[in-house]
């Protein structure tokens, strides 16, 4: 699910910019902002960070000490993404392995469905490889499928979210490319 | 929310960051994005350096699947799933998987069938209704 939130984070400016004041300066951080915002990339508790959408408050500057470098407290508008367990989601197939999918949902590509999570679905080995069921169902690569989060959890090291989703349940599975 | 493991969509069981925020349904997330991007792109000289991996993988996935694409349809269907009281959560995962019956619907979001809820059958299958005009005429 895509989340609108508000933060506040501190944007540290360094002392040659400070000169120039005014407009540019609020520039400098907001572009230093955005920068700081896309190589953070996600956290735990909120998911992804897609983008800044809003500036709301560039607070008083503080100066440090050693460096004569200013810290400026924003607060502003994001935009954020995360998968909740027993959410519903649709995702797009990414790759076909012998035991599960991986499919692409939102910002992440490590959404794993396992063989197990889909038992009606068998595989077939080939230079492309499916999975497929009685009724023909298709599961191929860029197949549009709807699913379930069974469980996600951040990994630090790699700011990512890994995600294990299941095709039990009601209205779960390849979805017509037409219906999108 | 207490503990991880309580998470649960399915029965609205979610953090309350998640309960009070605004959710956003994907339709309105690619209206957003697709100005975001070419605001970065005047920005930058290079906009290579300014478009993130999360964004342009997000960009790519809202636009696909979006019920809605014009911004006409896409506050429409907000304006609509409003009316009914529906949790920011519930409005907007029903506005992404748009379900074609009530049963559909009801297996999206279980939780819309909790007792106590002023939402019955009736209800549903009217939202339904007026959500696939809002497709016809787009």
């Amino acid at each position: 699910m895509y989340l609108k939130s508000k933060l506040s984070w501190n944007v540290i400016i360094p002392a040659e910019i400070l000169e120039v004041g005014g407009l540019m300066l609020q520039k400098a951080i907001i572009v230093r902002l955005m920068d700081e915002f896309a190589s953070k990339k996600a956290s735990k508790n909120l998911g992804y960070f897609m983008a800044v959408t809003s500036l709301e408050k560039i607070g008083e500057g503080k100066v440090r000490e050693h460096t004569g470098d200013v810290l400026f407290p924003v607060e502003f508008g994001c935009l954020t993404f995360k998968m909740l367990r027993g959410e519903i989601l649709e995702g797009v197939v990414d790759k076909i392995l012998k035991h599960g999918v991986f499919l692409r949902c939102g910002p992440t590509d490590k959404v794993y469905l396992s063989h197990q999570k889909m038992a009606d679905y068998k595989y077939v080995p080939g230079e492309n490889p499916i999975f497929m069921n009685e009724k023909m169902s298709r599961i191929e690569k860029d197949t549009q499928v709807r699913f379930i989060v069974v469980g996600a959890r951040y990994v630090e090291a790699e700011k990512e979210f890994q995600a294990v989703v299941s095709l039990e349940g009601d209205y779960l599975g390849p979805i017509s490319q037409s219906s999108v | 929310m207490s503990g991880e493991e309580e998470e649960n969509a399915a029965e609205l069981k979610i953090g309350d960051e998640f309960l009070k925020a605004k959710c956003l349904m994907n339709c309105e997330v690619a209206l957003i994005l697709e100005h975001k991007y070419e605001q970065l792109q005047q920005m930058s000289d290079d906009p290579t350096t300014q478009i993130s991996q999360v964004f342009e993988k997000s960009l790519q996935y809202v636009k696909r699947f979006s019920r809605y694409k014009n911004p006409d349809a896409v506050r429409q269907a907000r304006e609509i799933l409003s009316r009914y009281p529906l949790a920011e959560f519930e409005l907007c995962v029903l506005g992404n998987l748009c379900p074609e019956t009530v049963e559909e619907a009801i297996a999206m979001v279980p939780s819309i069938k909790n007792r106590g809820r002023a939402l019955d059958e009736e209800a549903i299958e009217k939202m339904l209704n007026d959500l696939s005009l809002i497709k016809k005429f787009e």
